[in-house]
């Protein structure tokens, strides 16, 4: 612990505030002052993002959930098709061979299996049609998964570029934003979701059920809740990028690259960004659980994928009342998935959080 | 002689914390006699505050922690009372003013209040009228211009200086025995410590209020203290009057901070001088004098033993060196 | 303060210009001929366009907007598309009292379960009660409100399955009455409703009281020798409840958007399955209505919370 620690905590304890100062963590090019004074058996100094790392691994609860984001993602992605190749085939009433690829699909519907528990054939048993549970847990997480990072992408290009220039160059653009923002706020996410899905929604299936892979199966809304909550996120995020590049310009260094004559482009690039991309990752990781639960509230709501698709929410409205039935498992699977997935994103993002700012840690 | 008001025997403050145990306060004895101003001077993190606190037993626990010691006050060991008889102690027999006046004060209470409510706790046959009439009293004593109507105000609405004020009337409402001031003046500007350092030698003079006084400015402690506690890693490794302190300083610590101050019949272009090395580790203590890598007159036995404070000079001047000035 | 107050009232007249206009807007746009969809299979040239005129969609669209305006100052939504004969408006008001009661306990659950149990925490800072709490609050917290409401809902089910109590898991009791079978019908849904904000607050409450503990003026309260309890109580709570004051008004938002999930997962029947409803029967004047009237409760409600803090913290009042 170096002396400069030392002495904030006993002034601490001693009741005196201590001030630390903000430093830019990006220019490891400035002189290490903790190099200078001789500390022979002091070991080399870590940077900023050295030091966040470590903190981060020593999260527990941060690892795991990253651990199992990276999991749910994997299996989201290649596990249908693996599951589609497991298993042996069975030979129907008709006298057909039926194999996995067509058993472990989704989006298939047979009578004969209805409401099975797990088995050997069917992993995690099958739902009120027939279809594999497994397979449509594993397309409704792709679907989760897919709709948050689109979003998260248009969040983040929209929102960080709108929020910094706002905040650096202030003006009309910071006054549009405030005005952007507090219609957003007083319009819910999900008030407005509900509103462009439910006015444009049955339109969307008739136009975008052409598009390949996307626009099958009941998922062209996705389109438009992805564009819903794309709209009601960025200004938030800009909002806050806005606030943070307002702190960080107040800085000195900022003001010593601007009497350098570094040009405006050059200092939100070499300065202001870089400081802001952990806050930035903090914000996107906490909404993307947000935009998990948005696109599944809708879909609970009949608003969002439609059948035969099938989406976290979707499974758990279709059979909610299926609680009372012997076979409560069929709406608490999506539940636990959905709760599971939430979590580790929320977990995430905390653990981020404290990462990159473990003062705001109590 | 008159008996002393407080006698601290071997102190021992520790704070435990992830790094290791700090010892910011490591074995501290003094006295204050009645109505004497006592100066305690160091640098940045030698224990002056802590020292303060532990006599208030206002140490945050954890991660701090009083590990050893008696703080006798009137005769009886604050140590061992319990946690009411404290509370009834603070605030009435032995009060403390704080460093920065801007957040001392509750911004959702008015001044008055926060006075009158020392004034209502301590003193329970008092009534509402009562206390509100001292309270204005002390708003008058410590110079604030039309007290009445101020009374009534938020402290946002006082500057620094003003607050500090009121900081001095809370702590003398009920007349203490002793009052802790921890450097009192430092976020001060300096014509307003000049103001404030007469308010508080002029009302301690008044009211026999023994006052212990921090600060890590030898300027404050010539004018206003009789006795003077130099204090270094936890340690007092200097005790004299402040007559003494300045013209014969015994411990090349003392010496050091004496020398460092900038002068105004130096030559022009003369460099300031400066103690030299790193402040000392308190997780870790040196065997041996704390002082030893940075004094300019070590020997070996003082990486070896460390020294207690013995007599130096004449009278009661005494200083933990082996080998003082 | 009038000056503040004049300028959030000309904000809020924005916002709520721009939300009316989008939710215009959308209807405008909506495909589909709502004309055509009301006469169904009784298309008639002439009808068709006495119905247009009869609606006023023969109008420009920036009159058929200040229509819009106009009617809505009255508080006249036209009438549903789905059900002809009534009024939006009357549709709604048939719907409002359910929502309007479970929002209202849910409201003040939260509050009075999320402020005291921060506070606590706070003090117990870093003991098992903290810990287990807060550990508990950031489960309850980060789940969504559905599913635990689909959790609960199971609960209740095994519950009634063991112990034959028969508490109805869906459906709601007679509005604004509290007869036992009442309750047992309303019970569950507050109660899920009002666990995820009181998490919330009580998170929030508890970093607050955190902070204030910390300040300088704590430490001068206990200098002082006032006693532990008063310290906590009168010095240090007022200030931690002055952050708390501004979720009242945001928690609104929450409590509009939850209340559609809760009513879906236990069945009842207010303004956030009308909603619904309307939606997948494409009656854009009832989800406009809806739409428009929840989102002015939300402005309002964060009005309120501005003017409340305003009210309650001395430093900004002085400005």
């Amino acid at each position: 612990m170096s002396i400069q620690d030392k002495n904030t905590e006993m002034n601490d304890a001693g009741g005196m505030l201590s001030t630390t100062p903000i430093s830019s963590p990006l220019h490891e090019s400035t002189v290490d002052v903790d190099n200078q004074q001789e500390k022979p058996d002091q070991q080399k100094s870590l940077t900023p993002s050295q030091q966040s790392m470590r903190r981060f691994l020593q999260d527990k609860r941060a690892v795991i959930s990253l651990g199992m984001i990276v999991f749910l993602v994997l299996v989201a992605i290649v596990g249908p098709p693996i599951y589609q190749h497991i298993g042996t085939p069975y030979t129907n009433d008709a006298g057909k061979q039926v194999g996995p690829e067509v058993y472990h699909n989704p989006y298939r519907h047979d009578l004969d299996f209805e409401d099975l528990p797990i088995s050997a054939r069917f992993w995690l048993g099958t739902d009120s049609v027939g279809a594999d549970l497994l397979a449509r847990l594993m397309q409704s997480l792709l679907i989760s998964l897919s709709v948050a990072a689109a979003v998260e992408v248009v969040d983040i290009l929209f929102g960080v570029t709108i929020g910094v220039l706002a905040g650096y160059y202030g003006g009309w653009i910071d006054q549009v934003l405030a005005r952007i923002t507090d219609v957003m706020f007083a319009f819910p996410g999900l008030l407005f979701a509900i509103l462009l899905t439910g006015i444009l929604g049955p339109a969307s299936d008739q136009f975008l059920d052409t598009l390949p892979v996307i626009g099958q199966y009941g998922n062209a809304r996705l389109i438009i809740v992805s564009i819903a909550f794309a709209l009601t996120s960025w200004p938030v995020m800009a909002r806050y990028v806005r606030g943070q590049t307002l702190q960080i310009k107040a800085n000195q260094y900022i003001e010593a690259a601007r009497t350098v004559g570094s040009s405006d482009f050059k200092i939100i690039t070499r300065h202001i960004v870089p400081n802001l991309i952990s806050i930035v990752i903090v914000a996107s990781t906490l909404n993307i659980a947000g935009t998990i639960i948005g696109e599944a509230g809708i879909s609970l709501l009949g608003l969002g994928v439609q059948d035969p698709g099938s989406s976290l929410g979707l499974m758990i409205a279709e059979r909610a009342d299926a609680i009372d039935t012997p076979h409560p498992w069929e709406v608490l699977l999506p539940c636990i998935v959905l709760a599971i997935i939430v979590l580790a994103f929320s977990f995430l993002g905390d653990g981020l959080r404290d990462t990159f700012d473990p003062r705001s840690k109590d | 002689m008159a008996t002393n008001l407080l006698e601290v025997n071997n102190l021992k403050t520790y704070f435990y914390t992830r790094g290791g145990v700090v010892k910011a306060v490591n074995d501290v004895s003094f006295t204050i006699k009645p109505g004497e101003t006592l100066g305690v001077v160091g640098e940045s993190g030698c224990g002056k505050s802590v020292t303060a606190l532990s006599v208030m037993h206002l140490i945050a626990n954890p991660p701090g922690k009083i590990v050893d010691g008696h703080i006798n006050f009137n005769g009886e060991d604050l140590l061992e009372k319990s946690t009411e008889e404290l509370s009834d102690i603070r605030g009435s027999k032995i009060s403390m003013i704080f460093q920065d006046p801007m957040t001392s004060l509750n911004p959702v209470f008015t001044v008055g209040y926060q006075i009158a409510e020392t004034v209502k706790r301590h003193r329970k046959d008092v009534t509402n009228d009562q206390a509100w009439k001292r309270t204005v009293e002390m708003l008058d004593l410590v110079h604030i211009p039309d007290a009445k109507r101020r009374a009534k105000s938020y402290p946002h609405e006082f500057s620094g200086g003003m607050r500090q004020r009121v900081m001095i009337a809370i702590a003398l409402a009920c007349n203490p025995q002793l009052l802790i001031a921890d450097e009192p003046t430092t976020a001060l500007d300096v014509t307003i410590q000049a103001q404030v350092l007469e308010l508080m030698k002029g009302l301690s003079q008044k009211y026999r209020t023994a006052v212990m006084l921090i600060t890590h400015d030898l300027g404050v402690v010539a004018g206003t203290c009789q006795h003077v506690n130099v204090m270094y890693a936890g340690h007092i490794i200097e005790s004299a009057s402040v007559k003494q302190i300045f013209e014969t300083p015994a411990h090349p610590y003392t010496v050091g901070l004496l020398q460092s101050i900038p002068r105004l019949d130096e030559q022009r272009g003369t460099r300031l001088t400066s103690i030299p090395g790193q402040p000392p580790d308190l997780i870790n203590p040196l065997v041996g004098c704390p002082y030893a890598p940075r004094c300019p007159k070590v020997q070996a036995r003082c990486h070896e033993e460390r020294p207690e404070l013995m007599p130096v000079g004449r009278g009661e001047q005494v200083a933990a060196c082996f080998y003082p000035n | 303060m009038i000056q503040f107050l004049l300028k959030r009232l000309v904000g809020l007249i924005f916002v709520l210009f721009c939300v009316t206009f989008i939710t215009f807007i959308m209807g405008y746009l909506a495909p589909g001929d709502p004309i055509h969809f009301i006469m169904g299979q009784h298309f008639n040239v002439k009808l068709y366009l006495q119905l247009r005129h009869l609606y006023g969609l023969d109008l420009p669209w920036y009159q058929q907007y200040f229509n819009f305006l106009v009617h809505i100052l009255h508080f006249d939504f036209g009438y549903s598309y789905k059900q002809q004969q009534l009024t939006v408006i009357s549709i709604i008001t048939t719907n409002l009292p359910v929502t309007l009661e479970l929002g209202v306990w849910a409201l003040l659950l939260q509050f009075l379960i999320g402020i005291p149990l921060g506070i606590l925490c706070a003090i117990k800072a870093n003991t098992w009660i903290d810990t287990a709490n807060m550990g508990t609050a950031l489960l309850v917290y980060s789940i969504p409100g559905f599913v635990l409401a689909v959790f609960v809902r199971f609960a209740i089910a095994q519950i009634d399955q063991a112990t034959g109590a028969g508490w109805p898991p869906t459906g709601w009791g007679n509005p604004w009455q509290y007869t036992w079978p009442d309750i047992q019908a309303k019970l569950a849904p507050i109660l899920v409703f009002a666990l995820g904000g009181a998490a919330y607050i009580a998170r929030l409450a508890r970093t607050s009281m955190l902070e204030v503990l910390r300040q300088d003026y704590i430490r001068t309260a206990r200098a002082k020798g006032l006693r532990e309890r008063i310290v906590i109580y009168r010095h240090a709570l007022r200030n931690a409840l002055i952050p708390l004051v501004t979720t009242f008004g945001y928690s609104l938002g929450f409590l509009v958007t939850g209340a559609f999930f809760i009513e879906n997962i236990f069945n009842i029947p207010g303004l956030g399955s009308i909603t619904v409803t309307s939606v997948s029967t494409r009656d854009y004047p009832v989800i406009q209505a809806t739409v428009i009237l929840l989102t002015i409760a939300i402005v309002l409600g964060n009005l309120l919370s501005d003017i409340l803090y305003m009210i309650i913290d001395p430093r900004i009042k002085a400005e």
